[in-house]
């Protein structure tokens, strides 16, 4: 019997033979990441193990992105205790404004196809776009990785996802991963590595791919890993990579489920209010309100995402009514749409475009916050009551298209039905 | 790590997020022992006040899902949780637990209620309620994973095998 991406990654980082699902395995890590939502607690275990010495801390990236900038004097310390350690360590520092972690690590060129990844985050998923196994642990992995290099993984069964055909323009990965959650529920691939193959994720450009990674995280997988091709090597060369190890599925490598999706058949989804599993079509809510409109975040805050989005908005106004907050997902993003003259379209168009960081995620910089009864559109990754600092407001999830063309209307509106809505990445926005 | 645990059952439902119900992610400033005072309150009222160290958690399925903060484990861990026992774990919560030396049993839970008495044999692999007629067995932990449990978490464990050696 043949192996998974995920068995043969895993397996490789523990001595060389694959490993097969269900096995334990203590493996050496390529690089790690930690963010300052999570940094209190990791140097609370640094602490505690005592260690003589971090030998792998130089292969850490500490981001300051959750708290960017930081709303209170706890944040603020944390970030300071980040810096000094990075200095102290020798560890990678992207701060305030360098942008958000999920970003920052690919356009660092910190992994590689084949490696293996952890960061303090769910969404740590991403960097699987890059086949890499890459996952979300907490502050005593870090730790134990910056000591000794390695850590204890469980090898996962995975579940393969082929998407024929081709996607429809206007119709983008979130729509994908949308009507995964739709399928399988929050959770519903909780412990499970997801392998996504097929001519649309061939044809998908880089930022649509991480997208696509970055999501399996509402899915509860433990990782999500793509194939390699020449535009992921050229990517990867292009920001500097370590030497690419691409690795592949044998054709009789054992699944616990395959799912083949027509990608041609999908039309653009939403999570409505609160659910994130609670998907459908936009075409059956269309003509809901909406009077917040939030493009951003690690799932959707990429260039392709803002080309979409200033390709709808270009010359335009959002309704009135409407609030629209633009977050580019790093600093090099924010620069290449302003290089482009995306963010003049935007602000023109009545839009705020920020700093980078997570703060369009999250009401964790305070200033996100919703007044009761608000209707949002995010292009985020989570819709929990209350995400925004308020429960008597709601939240919806669709992609950066969709949300572009509902604060043009001022209600959930299908981006194939507006000017620019069918804008596809690879061409000028 | 005692690998016999015979206690009192404190239930609990699915889908509970210890990031909203066992940390001070909505809690800025509070500290683990405030945390502690208020634990599952939105769930289970006063569990901080019946609950007693030593005593289990059973829960439903997707115990701990989401972002599952370390902290939520630091804090059972103070109120002296001896183990949980759930039909199934999110996946960053169950890695917490085994991380902080807290034994987490995957079983199926139906017919345990609040208040019975649970015996763990976390060797042998089994959960028992006597006096409702119930013996389950459950998958034994594999070997590396007992090894960290048995050394109180991974911290510990390290501390004696820098090279993991007993892993």
């Amino acid at each position: 019997m043949g192996y998974t991406m995920a068995e043969k990654i895993l397996g490789a980082h523990a001595g060389g033979e694959p490993a097969r699902a269900g096995d334990v395995v203590v493996a050496n890590v390529d690089f790690s990441m930690i963010h300052d939502g999570r940094a209190a607690n990791a140097l609370k275990m640094v602490a505690k193990l005592g260690a003589k010495s971090l030998p792998s801390a130089s292969k850490t990236a500490f981001v300051l992105d959750h708290y960017s900038p930081p709303p209170n004097i706890e944040a603020a310390n944390t970030h300071k205790a980040m810096r000094e350690f990075a200095d102290a360590h020798g560890a990678v520092l992207y701060d305030v404004g360098d942008g958000i972690c999920h970003q920052v690590m690919p356009e660092g060129g910190h992994l590689t196809c084949g490696d293996l990844i952890i960061g303090t985050d769910t969404h740590s998923v991403t960097y699987g776009a890059f086949n890499a196994f890459s996952t979300g642990v907490e502050g005593t992995d870090v730790t134990a990785v910056m000591a000794t290099g390695k850590l204890w993984f469980r090898v996962p069964e995975t579940i393969r996802i082929e998407l024929k055909g081709a996607l429809q323009p206007g119709v983008w990965a979130k729509d994908i991963t949308l009507t995964m959650l739709g399928r399988l529920g929050a959770e519903g691939a909780n412990y499970r590595a997801l392998e996504y193959v097929g001519s649309a994720v061939s044809a998908m450009e880089i930022d649509d791919r991480m997208t696509l990674a970055n999501h399996a995280a509402e899915l509860g997988a433990k990782a999500a890993i793509l194939e390699a091709d020449a535009k992921t090597l050229a990517w990867l060369e292009a920001h500097g990579a370590r030497p690419p190890r691409p690795v592949t599925a044998d054709p009789d490598a054992n699944y616990v489920d395959r799912i083949v999706i027509d990608a041609s058949a999908l039309v653009p989804q939403v999570a409505r209010r609160h659910e994130i599993d609670d998907v459908v079509g936009v075409p059956e809510v269309q003509g809901q309100k909406i009077n917040f409109a939030l493009i951003g975040t690690c799932t959707n805050g990429r260039l392709d995402d803002i080309r979409q989005a200033a390709a709808i908005l270009k010359g335009q106004r959002i309704a009135k009514g409407v609030r629209m907050i633009v977050t580019p997902a790093s600093r090099q993003v924010y620069l290449a749409a302003a290089r482009e003259g995306l963010l003049e379209v935007l602000t023109r168009a009545g839009a705020s475009v920020e700093a980078a960081g997570c703060g369009t995620c999250v009401n964790i910089t305070g200033h996100l916050i919703t007044g009761d009864g608000d209707v949002a559109i995010s292009s985020a990754n989570r819709n929990f009551k209350g995400r925004l600092g308020n429960d008597k407001s709601e939240i919806w999830i669709a992609s950066a298209a969709t949300v572009a063309a509902s604060a043009l209307t001022g209600m959930i509106t299908d981006p194939r039905e507006v000017a620019g809505g069918k804008w596809t990445a690879g061409q000028a926005a | 790590m005692n690998t016999h645990i015979k206690s009192r059952v404190h239930l609990l439902g699915d889908n509970i997020n210890t990031d909203t119900q066992c940390s001070s992610k909505y809690l800025p400033g509070k500290d683990n022992a405030y945390v502690a005072q208020h634990a599952f309150e939105k769930t289970a009222p006063d569990f901080a006040a019946r609950f007693k160290a030593g005593e289990v958690i059973v829960a439903g399925k997707n115990f701990g899902i989401n972002s599952s903060r370390e902290q939520a484990v630091h804090i059972m861990r103070m109120m002296g949780v001896a183990a949980i026992v759930a039909q199934s774990f999110g996946r960053q919560f169950f890695r917490n637990c085994i991380n902080n030396g807290l034994p987490v049993v995957e079983c199926d839970i139906s017919d345990i209620a609040d208040g019975d008495e649970i015996a763990i044999d976390l060797a042998a692999g089994s959960v028992t309620v006597a006096a409702r007629g119930i013996k389950r067995t459950v998958a034994a932990l594999p070997p590396a994973v007992q090894s960290i449990l048995a050394e109180g978490g991974l911290i510990a464990f390290l501390q004696k095998h820098p090279d993991w050696n007993a892993a």
